[in-house]
C-alpha cells in the first residue's frame, strides 16, 4: 500500500513536471512572438527611395523595396531582382531578371518595371538626388519580359555598385501614378510590406510572405519608434521595451556591462574632416593647410571625441578594405608641431593666424572634435574661434562654402570613385571648397573608366596621396557605430555598408 | 457680452495676419534650403532647382505669401513640402496630443497648488508655509527637461521601468495611453504648479487682510466658509490669469518635453519642421498656435466675469 501510493506520486510529479518542461520549451521556440521593435533617433523623412536620401528613410524602404544587385556580406556586388547580367562590351549591360517576383500589390515584376524605375530616377521633374549616378545611361532597353538592357555613354567601373545604393529601387508604375509619388505609400518587392506610417511615432512592416528569398525573412513584423531622446531609448531598451537601437560611443559604454543586452559594434564607412575654403586667405596656401594638418593629432581626436573607438583615416575610409591607403605612415599625418611651424613660416605667417572653425550643434561629435583642433592649433600660434550654427543653416553654409573652416562628416560610399570624385573634382557635385586640380582630375576620370581591377587601384592610391598632399580637406578619424540589442535577438549582424540587416534576424 | 466676444473675435484678424506676415517673412530670410536639406549633398543643381519650382519658392515672395494666404483663407493650409502630406489635418491631429498632455498637466498643477498655495497662505510663516514655498521655489527653478531626464533615468535604474512605447490615443487604449503620458504630465504639472502656489498663497493672503473677510469673520461664519466660498473664490482671479498664461505655453506645444518622451505632439511637429525648413508646415502650426494662444486668453477673461460678477464685458 505504502509503496504504491509514493510509487503513484512520484509518476504524477513526473508527468507533470514533464509537462511545464514541454509547455515551457514550445514557448521558447515557436510561441515567441516575432515581432521587432527597433527605436530610431529620426522621423523618416518620406519613403521614395527615388527622392528621399535621409538615412532614417533609407532603413524602413531599404526593407521594402530591392534593386537589381546588392552587395553580400563581403561587399561582393550578387543579383538581387536580377538573376544574373553580363556585359558584353564596357558600356552594355543586360540584366536577366528572376521570373515571377511580385510586388507586395500582386503585380509581376518585369524589364519594364525596371525600365520605368530608372528613367523615373532620371527624368528632371522627379529631382532624384541619385540622378547623378545615372547620368552616363544613354538608353534602357527591353530585350524581353525579363530582360533588359543598360546602354552607358561611356565606360563606367562604378555603374554595378551604384545599383547597389538602397535609392535604385525598383518600383511599380501604377503606384507612382495613383498616388503622386511615393512618399506616402510604399510597395515593391522587398522581404517586409509597408502597413502604416505614424508621424513622429511609428512604422509599422510585415512579412512579406512571398519574398523571392527563400527562409527570408524570419520576422512576422517590425516596428520602427521615432524616440528623438538618447536617454528615452537607452532606458527603452534596459527595460525590453524595444529590441534594438543605435547609440552613440558614449552611451554604449554606458549600458555595456548590462546582462541583458548585447552591444554590436561595426567599423562604418563615414570619416569626420575638416573642410577648407581653399579660395580665402590663408588657405588658398597649401603650406598653410598642410601645417595645420601636421599640427593636428589624429589618435587624439579618435580617444576624446569617439571614446578612443575610431580609426585614422584618410579620403576613403578604412572599412573600404583594399581601396583605403595607409595613411599612418603619410608625411602630414606625424603630428610634427616643428615642420608645421616651419611651413607656416615659408607661408608667411610665423606667428600664425585668426580664423573661426564652422560646426554643427545637431552633432555633438562635430562640436567636440573643434574643439580638440582649436587646442591643437594653437601650439603652431592659430587661434581659433568656434562658430556652432544648426543643421538648416549649416547645410546652407556647406553649399555656399560660406565659412573658412567648416567640421563635417561625409560617407565614403561604396566604390572609391565616390569618395574622391565626387567630392574633390574639380566639377564633383559636393566639392564646394573651390578646389581643382588638373592632375588629381585626370587621376579620378581615368579610375571612373577604368574597368581592370589592379589598374584601377593603382590610380586610386595615387589620387589619395596627391589628395593628401594638397589637403583641401583634413581627413580626420572613421568612427564605430554601435547598435544595442536585447538578447532575445538572434542571428542579427550589422556590416559596414549595412548597419541594420534585419533579414536573418529572428526572436528567441 | 455677446457684443463683446464678437468684437474680440474679431480683433483676431489683425493679430493673426500679423503673425502670418513676421512667420513668413522671417522665415524667408533666415539661412536655409528647403531643397538643399531635403535632397542632402549628392543632389544636382537641376534637382534642387526643379524641387524649388515644385514648391514654388522661384516666385516672387510677395506672390508666394499672397498664395500662400490664399489658400490659407480658405482652409487650405497647403502640403508640407517634406512629406506632402496636407498641413491642417497633420497639425490637428498633433494638437490633440498637446491638448490632453496640457490638461493632464494643469489638472495635476492644480491638485498639488491649489491647496497647498491656501494652506500657506493662511498659515503665514509657520512652518508648513515655508516647506511650501520651498517646494515652490524648486518647481519653478528645476529645469523641465533636467527633471525629465532623471525621472527617466532613476526609474529604468532602480525600477526597471520605462513608459510604453508608440503613442496611441485615449479612446484606442486609455491605460497605454495614460501610461504614456503621466510622466511628461508629472514634469510639467511639477513646474506649473511652483508658479501657481506662489501666485495662491500671494492672492489669499491679500484677500484675507481685506474689510469683507473681517466682516464675514465678524458675522460668525466658519473659518472653512470663509476661505473657501469667500476668500479663493475672490483670490481666483490672478490665479486664472496665470494659469491661461501657462495653458497657452503648454497648447504651443511643450517641444523640450514632448522630444523626451517621444511624443507625436504639436512641439515636436513644430521643432522637426524647423530643422527640416519646411516653411509651409511652420507657417500653418505658427499660425495655429497664435490661434489658440488668443482663444485661451479669451476664454480666461469671459470666466473672470463669471467668478467676479461685478466684472462684465459690454
Amino acid at each position: 500500500m505504502f509503496n504504491r501510493k509514493w510509487f503513484l506520486a512520484t509518476v504524477m510529479m513526473l508527468l507533470v513536471s514533464l509537462l511545464l518542461v514541454a509547455c515551457s520549451n514550445e514557448e521558447s521556440s515557436s510561441d515567441v512572438e516575432q515581432v521587432l521593435k527597433i527605436a530610431n533617433d529620426q522621423e523618416p523623412a518620406g519613403l521614395d527611395p527615388h527622392k528621399t536620401p535621409a538615412h532614417s528613410s533609407v532603413r524602413i524602404y531599404s526593407q521594402v523595396y530591392s534593386g537589381l544587385v546588392a552587395f553580400n556580406e563581403n561587399m561582393e556586388i550578387v543579383g538581387d531582382l536580377a538573376s544574373e547580367w553580363e556585359q558584353p562590351d564596357n558600356q552594355t549591360y543586360i540584366f536577366k531578371l528572376r521570373e515571377g517576383v511580385t510586388f507586395h500589390n500582386g503585380s509581376e515584376v518585369t524589364a519594364e518595371d525596371v525600365k520605368y524605375s530608372f528613367e523615373r530616377i532620371m527624368a528632371e521633374e522627379t529631382a532624384s538626388h541619385i540622378a547623378s549616378y545615372f547620368s552616363n545611361v544613354e538608353s534602357i532597353e527591353v530585350l524581353g519580359e525579363y530582360e533588359v538592357q543598360f546602354n552607358l555613354s561611356s565606360p563606367d567601373a562604378t555603374f554595378l555598385s551604384n545599383l547597389t545604393n538602397a535609392s535604385a529601387a525598383i518600383v511599380d508604375q501604377e503606384v507612382v501614378e495613383e498616388n503622386g509619388d511615393l512618399q506616402q505609400v510604399a510597395v515593391g518587392t522587398g522581404p517586409f510590406k509597408f502597413v502604416e506610417w505614424v508621424p513622429d511615432n511609428r512604422v509599422s512592416l510585415v512579412k512579406n510572405e512571398d519574398y523571392f528569398i527563400d527562409g527570408q525573412p524570419k520576422l512576422d513584423e517590425v516596428i520602427y519608434y521615432t524616440m528623438k531622446e538618447e536617454s528615452a531609448r537607452l532606458s527603452a531598451i534596459r527595460t525590453g521595451e524595444v529590441d534594438m537601437t543605435t547609440l552613440t560611443a558614449q552611451s554604449a559604454s554606458l549600458i555595456e556591462g548590462e546582462e541583458a543586452i548585447d552591444i554590436k559594434s561595426y567599423q562604418s564607412l563615414e570619416y569626420s574632416y575638416v573642410g577648407f575654403n581653399v579660395n580665402s586667405e590663408p588657405l588658398n596656401n597649401q603650406k598653410v593647410r598642410q601645417a595645420l594638418s601636421l599640427a593636428t593629432n589624429r589618435e587624439s581626436v579618435a580617444d576624446i571625441v569617439w571614446n578612443g573607438d575610431a580609426v585614422v583615416s584618410g579620403p576613403v575610409a578604412p572599412s573600404m578594405g583594399d581601396w583605403a591607403i595607409d595613411v599612418g605612415s603619410h608625411e602630414l599625418y606625424q603630428n610634427d608641431i616643428e615642420k608645421a611651424k616651419s611651413l607656416l613660416e615659408e607661408a608667411g605667417y610665423p606667428d600664425g593666424f585668426e580664423i573661426t572653425i564652422t560646426t554643427a550643434s545637431t552633432y555633438a561629435d562635430m562640436v567636440d572634435t573643434a574643439q580638440v583642433l582649436q587646442q591643437q592649433w594653437e601650439e603652431i600660434g592659430v587661434n581659433a574661434d568656434i562658430k556652432q550654427i544648426e543643421w538648416g543653416e549649416y547645410i546652407d553654409t556647406w553649399s555656399n562654402t560660406s565659412a573658412d573652416i567648416l567640421i563635417g562628416r561625409n560617407g565614403s560610399g561604396t566604390d572609391p570613385d565616390r569618395a574622391l570624385n565626387y567630392f574633390f573634382h574639380t566639377d564633383g557635385s559636393a566639392n564646394v571648397w573651390g578646389f581643382s586640380d588638373s592632375e588629381y582630375d585626370a587621376l579620378v576620370e581615368q579610375g571612373v573608366v577604368t574597368v581592370d581591377q589592379a589598374e584601377r587601384q593603382e590610380i586610386y592610391n595615387e589620387a589619395q596621396n596627391l589628395l593628401l598632399d594638397l589637403s583641401p580637406n583634413l581627413f580626420l578619424v572613421s568612427p564605430m557605430k554601435y547598435v544595442a540589442v536585447r538578447d532575445s535577438v538572434v542571428d542579427f549582424t550589422p556590416y559596414p555598408h549595412d548597419g541594420e540587416d534585419i533579414v536573418e534576424v529572428s526572436k528567441q | 457680452m455677446y457684443a463683446y466676444i464678437i468684437r474680440r473675435l474679431l480683433m483676431l484678424i489683425p493679430v493673426l495676419f500679423g503673425v502670418s506676415v513676421v512667420i513668413f517673412f522671417t522665415l524667408r530670410i533666415i539661412p536655409g534650403d528647403v531643397a538643399q536639406t531635403i535632397l542632402g549633398t549628392d543632389a544636382t543643381e537641376d534637382a534642387l532647382a526643379q524641387l524649388r519650382k515644385d514648391f514654388g519658392l522661384d516666385q516672387p515672395v510677395m506672390k508666394q505669401y499672397f498664395s500662400w494666404m490664399g489658400g490659407v483663407l480658405v482652409g487650405d493650409f497647403g502640403e508640407s513640402m517634406r512629406t506632402g502630406r496636407d498641413v491642417l489635418p497633420d497639425i490637428l491631429n498633433r494638437f490633440k496630443i498637446t491638448f490632453e498632455l496640457a490638461i493632464l498637466s494643469a489638472i495635476i498643477s492644480w491638485i498639488i497648488a491649489i491647496p497647498l498655495g491656501v494652506i500657506a497662505g493662511i498659515k503665514r510663516n509657520s512652518k508648513t508655509d515655508f516647506t511650501v514655498r520651498i517646494i515652490s521655489l524648486l518647481g519653478v527653478s528645476i529645469p523641465n527637461f533636467a527633471l525629465a531626464t532623471v525621472l527617466i533615468l532613476v526609474l529604468a535604474l532602480t525600477f526597471s521601468y520605462s513608459p510604453p512605447v508608440g503613442y496611441v490615443g485615449f479612446f484606442e487604449d486609455p491605460i497605454k495611453n495614460l501610461q504614456i503620458l503621466i510622466l511628461p504630465a508629472i514634469v510639467l504639472g511639477t513646474a506649473m504648479a511652483g508658479a501657481v502656489m506662489r501666485m495662491t498663497r500671494s492672492s489669499i493672503l491679500e484677500i484675507l487682510r481685506q474689510d469683507f473677510v473681517r466682516t464675514i469673520r465678524a458675522k460668525g461664519a466658519k473659518e472653512r466658509l470663509v476661505i473657501f466660498n469667500h476668500a479663493l473664490r475672490n483670490a481666483m482671479i490672478p490665479i486664472l490669469t496665470i494659469i491661461g498664461m501657462q495653458i497657452g505655453v503648454l497648447l504651443g506645444g511643450t517641444v523640450i518635453i514632448e522630444q523626451i518622451f517621444s511624443l507625436p505632439g504639436l512641439g515636436q511637429l513644430v521643432l522637426t519642421s524647423i530643422n527640416q525648413r519646411d516653411f509651409t508646415v511652420i507657417q500653418g502650426a505658427v499660425l495655429f498656435i497664435a490661434f489658440v494662444f488668443v482663444m485661451i486668453n479669451l476664454l480666461v477673461d469671459l470666466l473672470y466675469s463669471y467668478l467676479d460678477p461685478r466684472i462684465t464685458y459690454k
